[in-house]
């Protein structure tokens, strides 16, 4: 086991900080919240990078990296509360089509990534069927809460058929999706009404093993949003701790007192520990291990525990300075907490890793 | 970063598994005879230890002639693990396998060596560990036992607390002051005191577990009369024997962290599914719980043992502790509220016994509980623990 970035997850990780640090300034997420910029172009310097296709097969033209080097870009991401696309596209859409489409749409659809498309995923199963309509489908029913399902390129819809899940990409524009309000203005979430929406033959994919291909790229989008939330968590820690060294009451720095430490210590800790099991989780992906199903939701129940406290602990530090709009902390907290509810809550993730842990153990009680 | 270990590591694993088959203790003997303090080795654990050391599989990191085969640190946290999977404690005298024999064996002399850490290794000895007193825990700096050099002797008066082991120790690794005018760091020494020593008196006295649950000693040392030659390290240098044995205990601490939550996964999982309760929303979300810390806290140890390999020294021991310990007593608490009624039983095992481990791993829900608070509480508070973090690893201010 070796449980370290390698020099070259490194300096992934050091290039990734360097540029968003640089081109996604606080000013900028403000900016798209009130509506003066669309953040398109810090989508452009992505898709000059590459970085969309960070995941994508080297064949397919993509720079043909493994889950943990999206994990660690997302987690950077997530630390500059990205405004973009970019979550939905590399870690739900890519891993989707990576996994389900086959064929020349697959060519197409990676091929219109590289050249800086978007893409969502509504993972719809319990609330979209899939009927054979002449020589292509047609859908009924409506997908809540899908991530960029508002702005993206193109949605794969995941869906219920006669002959199991089946995903169906649909092109932008085609189904009537609306953009929910979210406490984080800058990350989008909407509502997608499917019903009637024709998809043509070669847009469909059915069988067991797009079942199992959703079933994992499910695994990847858990993990990338855990991400997200773990790095928006460290922005607040990395917030707090400035505060807390410079911050002076009764003459000596807030941050000497042990009632204080102790709390952002402990939100250390909950960052650790969450930002361990993203790694591992996105290790299980790129080693394609049996814990993969067990990783995701360990690293989303870990993220959803250590955003509710790097929060809680993140507002009460700043005290009344951080309870204002024009602290920046406000931005990253936001991040930090809207992936909560998404693709399975803390809770639904804990229990469920309980489960498949609890799948393996004995009957037996000591007499 | 990978999921596996390399392939030597893997074949070094191997062949201890192979060696632990073929000769780990019959359950039967070690059911008959059981250790009665941490410092008790029945006659057949005192004969794996020794079987352990003669092979190099007791300490492998260690050169043969200290019960080792010169292993690297990777080989040494599988040799760890393998031990932990399977439930074998290595010695019945933990403080003198991984504290007080390695603190002489990098400070002591050769006599030393010889005379005191290889035979707390070969489990002909065994020893305990002086260093808390009524006065000094968290603040050990400010111990005052106190020790006077007299000719080629030392003169020894002063109380020690929370020994553990003592009343069946052969020798005590005691901490004293040498020099009451030096700051309190710089008038340490480290001494070893064989405790039949005249004037040394030792009083076992009951845990918060049972009044006949004797490990913990009170030792008083009225005028006792410890050899120069018993010195270990130089004089007044004991703050740094003393911060090397906590290294020893620290750097070990995570994985015994890291063992007892599988082992809580392990009793609790079969004990939840015995009782039908792997349905229940409040069980699911604390096993659960316990699940994420597990893992956590093997892969922050995977990432310390990484970093230890490459010489970069780990700031973790200390989250490591912290989180391990705390993570221990809330699954415990849980698995305790879990039984309800049936928890009252301070008698009903949480599993059933290992007989080649301590008993206290698979004790009662309750005293189970009861004893995570030794997580929490010695090697360093949790309340340290967050200081030194607070400290150390994020820069706040003192």
């Amino acid at each position: 086991m070796d449980f370290e970035l390698d020099d070259e997850q490194l300096e992934l990780q050091r290039v990734v900080r360097d540029i968003v640090g640089r081109e996604c300034p606080p000013a900028l997420v403000r900016a798209v919240v009130d509506g003066s910029d669309d953040g398109s172009g810090l989508w452009k310097t992505f898709v000059q990078l590459d970085w969309p296709t960070l995941t994508v097969p080297g064949d397919d033209g993509g720079m043909g990296m493994s889950a943990v080097e999206l994990v660690i870009t997302l987690e950077e991401l997530g630390r500059v509360a990205d405004p973009t696309p970019f979550l939905a596209t590399t870690s739900q859409y890519v891993p989707v089509v990576r996994a389900c489409a086959h064929g020349g749409l697959r060519t197409e659809l990676l091929g219109a990534v590289c050249a800086g498309r978007t893409g969502a995923v509504a993972f719809a199963a319990d609330a979209v069927r899939a009927r054979r309509d002449g020589g292509g489908w047609v859908l009924d029913g409506s997908a809540a809460h899908v991530i960029d399902g508002d702005r993206a390129d193109e949605l794969a819809v995941v869906a219920r058929t006669d002959q199991g899940i089946g995903v169906f990409v649909v092109p932008a524009g085609v189904a009537a999706a609306a953009r929910t309000p979210t406490f984080d203005a800058a990350f989008h979430v909407a509502d997608i009404e499917l019903g009637g929406v024709h998809v043509g033959e070669d847009r469909g994919f059915v069988g067991p093993e797009v079942e199992d291909g959703v079933a994992r790229a499910r695994q990847e989008a858990v993990t990338g949003l855990a991400a997200v939330t773990v790095g928006a968590s460290q922005r607040v820690l990395e917030m707090v701790l400035g505060h807390i060294k410079d911050r002076k009451q009764f003459g000596v720095p807030i941050g000497s007192f042990q009632a204080v430490k102790h709390m952002a210590v402990d939100m250390y800790v909950a960052i650790e520990r969450a930002r361990a099991l993203c790694h591992f989780a996105a290790l299980t992906i790129a080693e394609d291990d049996p814990r993969r199903a067990l990783g995701a939701s360990l690293a989303k129940a870990a993220a959803g525990d250590c955003q509710r406290l790097v929060a809680r602990h993140g507002v009460q530090l700043f005290g009344g300075l951080g309870f204002t709009w024009e602290n920046d902390l406000q931005i990253y907290l936001r991040r930090a907490k809207v992936g909560e509810p998404l693709l399975g809550s803390t809770a639904e993730h804990r229990a469920g890793a309980a489960r498949l842990v609890l799948a393996h153990q004995h009957p037996t009680e000591a007499a | 970063m990978r999921l596996s270990f390399d392939e030597q590591t893997e074949a070094f694993r191997r062949e201890f598994v192979a060696w632990l088959d073929e000769n780990a203790p019959d359950p039967a003997t070690a059911l008959a005879e059981r250790s009665r303090s941490s410092a008790d080795i029945p006659a057949w654990a005192r004969e794996w230890q020794r079987k352990m050391f003669d092979a190099g599989w007791l300490v492998p990191g260690n050169p043969p002639e200290h019960g080792g085969r010169n292993a690297s640190l990777v080989e040494v946290f599988v040799h760890q693990e393998e031990l932990g999977r399977r439930h074998i404690y290595p010695s019945h005298n933990p403080q003198g396998l991984t504290i007080i024999a390695p603190s002489i064996l990098v400070f002591g002399t050769e006599e030393q060596k010889r005379r005191w850490a290889v035979p707390v290794l070969r489990a002909e000895i065994t020893a305990a560990l002086g260093m808390s007193e009524p006065d000094a825990g968290s603040d050990l700096a400010g111990l005052r036992t106190r020790a006077v050099l007299d000719g080629d002797r030392f003169v020894v008066n002063g109380q020690k607390v929370w020994t553990s082991g003592a009343h069946d120790a052969d020798v005590i690794l005691a901490f004293v002051r040498t020099d009451p005018d030096a700051p309190k760091h710089k008038g340490i020494s480290c001494l070893v005191i064989p405790t039949d020593s005249p004037g040394l008196t030792r009083r076992p006295f009951g845990s918060i577990v049972s009044p006949d649950d004797l490990d913990f000693n009170e030792v008083f040392f009225d005028d006792v009369e410890v050899p120069a030659e018993n010195l270990i390290g130089q004089l007044h240098q004991g703050w740094r024997v003393a911060t090397g044995s906590l290294g020893h205990e620290r750097a070990m601490l995570w994985l015994s962290f890291a063992e007892r939550l599988d082992a809580l996964v392990e009793h609790g999982g079969d004990t939840l599914t015995a009782r039908g309760l792997t349905d229940d929303p409040l069980v699911l979300d604390s096993f659960g719980n316990l699940v994420v810390d597990d893992y956590a806290l093997r892969l922050l140890g995977y990432r310390t043992l990484a970093q230890a390999r490459r010489g970069v020294e780990a700031t973790e021991q200390s989250i490591l502790k912290l989180l391990g310990s705390e993570a221990v007593q809330a699954a415990t608490l849980d698995m305790l509220e879990a039984m309800g009624p049936d928890g009252l039983d301070p008698d009903r095992r949480s599993a059933p016994l290992d007989p080649l481990h301590s008993e206290v791993f698979t004790a009662s829900w309750w005293e189970r509980y009861l004893r995570s608070f030794a997580g929490t509480i010695a090697g360093g508070t949790s309340q340290i623990q967050r200081n030194i973090i607070a400290e150390r690893v994020l820069g706040l201010p003192r």
